[in-house]
């Protein structure tokens, strides 16, 4: 059901795209990088190519890996899902001088994150734990979906059937982000757009959360108020059904 | 005007989340119903009659859902009514059927246009299945035709391969085109050349969330043509549209024969049952296809099928439908225009879709259709809306009134520049 490829998609853009903005979320994560300039570029033989740029005390994601310092090959999708998964350790192909970034400094990131994203029992009792994981759940998801849109056969299906215009993915109350749609092809923006052709808003952080664990019914919390949607709902329709698939991959 | 309180039904709602899933499921829940917001809309019935449902807090809804489709004469019409009771007195389910099935298997046959034969089952999609496997075991093809837009029941091949549930394998022969594109549907053919089994379509596309579409001059005959040329049968769904266009059936109405036709919805007043009618050459193919289910031939909905029919008939049903849409359908333009807003109604009078064309994101529509219903206007955002018999007069002029009010409110909230 799953797909090497669109794997490694959602891994680069959607889970290692997250760091940019557990960076701006998580104290401890925005000190591992505070006075640090460096990049770093992902290199997947038949799948994507990107850089992280940390500098400023900011880190941003950029598709391409042609001005990154440290850079890391991956023969294929499935040796690079290999690096998210822990079972395989990369060797750049260039940059060793900068070699103790990502050994020191950048896996405690990896590991910060992964702490977010797969929080261990309990820890999202802490309320402001619990903020960051959900914001950077919500950035995750909303990256996937694009992802999977444009990577998966079954993603691809559901975008054929997207009319153009933006739908706007929002928490009430906390992060947003805007889905354009173009000839059938998804970008994640992950801010708040001005203008949108259809929305869907969950009513909280805690609902949001539930339905990202699923211990909430969606079509339930929409009778129920919970989650908002209008607009062109057909775009909706479509979205969610992408969501379907977002959640195998990210399960 | 008095807003409806739903109080009732929101309690009511949580307690079937609990033993229910989704609390509602499918078209008549608020999510499938697109009821936008939820609040507007009330989730439970307790009673109806002729063209309006009380819901569970006492709310009259002037419903122009009519269960969407069924309801064709007026909810308990009472020669329909009289017809299932008289029935129900006899016999319904019983180990072998009532001879009724073959008195509304005639009946069909002397009205239907393109019918030869009646198959009876329950639901639409019974029947839409039936017709997919008639086709597939009479032509020994896999592939089915669909226009895009299309909706022809819940089954896995009626569904799409993103659909939770559903495998790429259910619906690895499904074909798409768009609708009135016959240069389109003639490239598949030549594609997929020998494999094609059968186009399904409705009489016309109305599809949700936008201007429903009539067939262009000459579609059908060149759609009929084209199957008839390349071996492949022509099923017509008219489970939504059958018996509010044409007594003969829809493509009696659009000037072609279907090779199979299916009726539900307006088929019996809301006695569940539906039918698949068809072509001399294919009763031999449908009587060896093994198919059947336990209510599938209970008497009392053949009873009310045979009373809604001889009714429809006596009434000559479509033409009054179609003069009370174009009649409503007139009121809420003229409604519309009163406060500056462009509402388009598209499809046949009698089952006519709206939509406001001021916002192309239909936001300020879902805006208006709320107001509406929040006053007792059963109407939806996103589905085409049926007419029923019992509407009278002052329905639609009460219907108008609401709508006028509803648009002055959403002019208040935006107003012009």
């Amino acid at each position: 059901m799953k797909d090497a490829r669109t794997m490694a998609y959602i891994n680069l853009f959607a889970v290692l795209g997250a760091i940019p903005y557990l960076c701006q979320l998580d104290s401890a994560s925005a000190q591992l990088i505070a006075g640090k300039s460096v990049s770093i570029g992902f290199s997947v033989k038949g799948g994507p190519e990107a850089t992280l740029f940390f500098g400023g005390g900011q880190c941003r994601m950029v598709p391409g890996t042609e001005r990154c310092q440290v850079k890391l090959p991956f023969t294929s999708c499935e040796k690079f899902n290999g690096l998210i998964d822990g079972t395989v350790t990369p060797i750049p192909s260039k940059g060793f001088t900068k070699v103790g970034f990502l050994l020191g400094p950048f896996t405690k990131l990896t590991d910060r994150l992964g702490a977010f994203l797969k929080p261990a029992p309990g820890a999202l009792s802490d309320p402001e734990f619990f903020r960051v994981s959900t914001t950077l759940m919500f950035h995750v998801i909303a990256e996937a979906i694009a992802q999977v849109a444009n990577q998966d056969t079954i993603g691809q299906f559901s975008a054929s059937n997207i009319v153009d215009g933006t739908a706007k993915l929002s928490i009430a109350g906390g992060p947003a982000a805007a889905l354009c749609c173009r000839d059938h092809r998804l970008t994640a923006v992950h801010q708040a757009p001005e203008q949108f052709l259809s929305y869907m808003e969950f009513q909280g952080m805690h609902l949001a959360r539930d339905l990202f664990d699923g211990q909430v019914n969606a079509i339930a919390a929409v009778g129920l108020g919970q989650v908002r949607i209008g607009g062109m709902i057909s775009q909706i329709d479509n979205i969610n059904r992408i969501l379907d698939r977002v959640a195998v991959y990210l399960a | 005007m008095k807003i409806n309180d739903y109080s009732k039904s929101r309690e009511e709602y949580l307690r079937a989340c609990k033993v229910i899933p989704s609390g509602i499921y499918g078209h008549q829940g608020p999510a499938e119903g697109c009821y936008t917001p939820v609040e507007a809309w009330p989730l439970f019935s307790s009673r109806a009659q002729g063209s309006y449902f009380w819901d569970v807090d006492g709310n009259r809804m002037i419903d122009y859902m009519c269960g969407y489709g069924p309801n064709v004469l007026g909810y308990h019409d009472p020669d329909v009514d009289a017809a299932a009771a008289k029935q129900r007195q006899l016999e319904d389910c019983v180990t072998i059927p009532s001879t009724k099935m073959i008195d509304f298997a005639e009946l069909l046959v002397e009205t239907v246009a393109s019918a030869d034969w009646a198959f009876f089952a329950k639901n639409g999609n019974d029947v839409t299945t039936l017709a997919v496997m008639t086709a597939r075991a009479h032509t020994h093809r896999k592939k089915i035709v669909f226009f895009k837009g299309y909706y022809h029941g819940v089954s896995p091949w009626t569904q799409k391969m993103d659909y939770s549930g559903v495998l790429e394998e259910d619906v690895m022969h499904n074909l798409y085109v768009e609708w009135n594109d016959f240069d389109a549907l003639a490239e598949l053919f030549d594609r997929y050349k020998g494999q094609i089994a059968a186009v399904i379509g409705q009489p016309y596309m109305h599809g949700n969330f936008k201007d429903n579409e009539l067939p262009a001059d000459g579609y059908w005959q060149k759609v009929r043509k084209l199957c008839t040329d390349e071996g492949a049968i022509l099923i017509v769904d008219d489970v939504r549209a059958g018996w509010r266009l044409d007594l003969q059936g829809s493509d009696h109405y659009f000037d072609f024969e279907a090779d199979l036709i299916c009726f539900c919805k307006a088929l019996a007043n809301g006695y569940n049952v539906s039918a698949l009618c068809g072509k001399e050459f294919l009763k031999g193919t449908v009587s060896g296809i093994s198919y059947t289910g336990s209510y599938w031939l209970s008497a009392v909905p053949f009873a009310a099928g045979i009373a809604c029919v001889e009714k429809m008939k006596k009434l000559d049903l479509p033409k009054i439908l179609n003069e009370k849409g174009k009649k409503l359908g007139d009121g809420l333009i003229a409604a519309g225009q009163k406060y500056g807003f462009d509402l388009h109604v598209s499809g046949m009078p009698s089952l006519f879709y709206l939509r406001l064309a001021d916002d192309p994101s239909l936001m300020l529509h879902q805006e208006w259709i709320a107001e509406c219903v929040k006053r007792g206007v059963f109407f939806t955002t996103h589905h085409n809306h049926f007419i029923n018999y019992a509407l009278s007069d002052e329905d639609i002029a009460e219907t108008i009134a609401v709508a006028e009010e509803a648009f002055s409110v959403i002019r208040q909230r935006h107003p012009k520049d």
